[in-house]
């Protein structure tokens, strides 16, 4: 790994392997004075629908340029010891999701995570020419494809078809804008990761898949993330896109999220049972998926 | 047979962890010889539920069917919750307590 690396980037440090990046490996490496992070492939991917890491380094270039808090794109490589990649700036901050809800986070963090996806929406689409349009029919393919009864998820399917509110117009989507995927310090947001599902959707898609409750690891009262309300993170989106985005509708981009992660916890499952990695990490969110399911009957009730 | 990975193939995934994971790095002799009597253990289980006749899923597959027609009456989602429950008391029990705050 590390010649691999040294006939890219000149002489390196030997790559240390991070935790953690269920369907990516990351790895830790310096290099010509700079701290950096090489984001590989894993067996398999999570959805169907993912990006290669080839677009997916391309997003991370358009957002940079935008002015999106990312880190900074290097170089993408097509075969880094037999596996696609690229590298990019390691930023310095905690990411681990449990020990950031524990922070005592400051109050512009909220606000910085509504400032950065409005300039995420605001990305011209036509500069991402092969992001896809997302549909629901897509997550009912996803489910098929697994092949087990999951009646939760198919009334949360059914669920979000008849109760569709009336489409806006579709933005470049991050697709799994969320606590987890954000570099945080103490002085608040420090950049964006992980863009493999960047696609084209309905902009309170994003707006909504933070408030998951599997993403508040387990402070449940707060329904941004374990951070924070809603309310103040919601009104400076809708400061700054002059969308006017009803908590209505993100009470059912909430919903939609828990459904995209129940279905992504069956197809991470099933990379193990299929051979793809095996892993008991991803064996056991085959079973844990339920808690996603708790959560989207919970959902329904309330709704009800 | 609908809830997967199965006990089964959970006691597989945790004898190829510790087996393929855990045991190479291992370097003290007590240490190694617990984990290996762990994964005996763990062959038990595996063979010992061999003996047991599969989950019997019909109805969950029933239901998801009907909801998939659209054949959803006021009365599906306590039934879609009490399935969801059943699975839960087993894969996290402790979960349903964060709804009873």
């Amino acid at each position: 790994m590390r010649e691999a690396l040294e006939a890219v980037l000149g002489p390196a440090s030997e790559p240390v392997l991070l935790a953690g990046g269920a369907s990516k490996e990351a790895w830790a490496v310096d290099a010509g004075g700079e701290r950096l992070l090489v984001r590989r492939a894993a067996g398999g991917v999570i959805h169907r629908h993912s990006l290669s890491l080839r677009d997916e380094f391309e997003v991370l270039t358009v957002a940079f340029e935008a002015g999106v808090k990312v880190p900074r794109p290097v170089v993408y490589i097509d075969e880094l010891d037999g596996r696609e990649a690229f590298v990019m700036e390691r930023l310095e901050g905690e990411t681990i999701g449990r020990r950031i809800v524990r922070m005592d986070v400051p109050a512009r963090l909220p606000l910085q995570l509504a400032e950065e996806l409005a300039k995420i929406h605001a990305i011209p689409r036509e500069r991402l020419p092969f992001l896809t349009e997302a549909r629901l029919e897509r997550m009912v393919e996803e489910l098929d494809e697994v092949g087990e009864p999951h009646p939760a998820i198919e009334l949360g399917l059914w669920w979000l078809q008849e109760n569709m509110p009336a489409p806006r117009e579709q933005v470049v989507n991050h697709g799994d804008y969320r606590i987890g995927n954000v570099v945080v310090d103490e002085k608040g947001l420090v950049g964006i990761l992980d863009w493999e599902f960047a696609h084209l959707d309905d902009p309170v898609r994003d707006l909504g898949f933070g408030l998951v409750r599997a993403w508040r690891f387990g402070v449940d009262d707060k329904r941004l993330g374990g951070i924070a309300d809603i309310e103040p993170y919601l009104e400076r989106y809708n400061e700054l896109t002059g969308l006017d985005v009803r908590p209505e509708e993100l009470d059912y981009w909430e919903l939609a999220g828990n459904v995209v992660w129940a279905i992504g916890c069956l197809t991470q499952a099933q990379r193990h049972l299929r051979g793809q990695e095996r892993s008991v990490e991803l064996a056991i969110l085959g079973r844990l998926g339920a808690e996603v399911e708790y959560e989207i009957c919970h959902l329904l009730e309330n709704a009800a | 047979m609908s809830e997967r990975p199965t006990a089964q193939e959970l006691t597989e995934a945790i004898a190829e962890f510790l087996g393929g994971e855990i045991l190479p790095v291992l370097t003290d002799h007590r240490l190694r010889f617990r984990t290996l009597v762990a994964m005996n253990a763990l062959g038990i289980v595996h063979r010992e539920l061999d003996e047991l006749p599969a989950e019997d899923d019909t109805e969950r597959r029933a239901l998801a069917r009907r909801i998939r027609r659209g054949e959803v009456t006021p009365a599906t989602l306590a039934q879609v919750k009490a399935d969801v429950e059943i699975r839960l008391r087993i894969a996290s029990p402790r979960y349903i307590e964060r709804y009873e705050r």
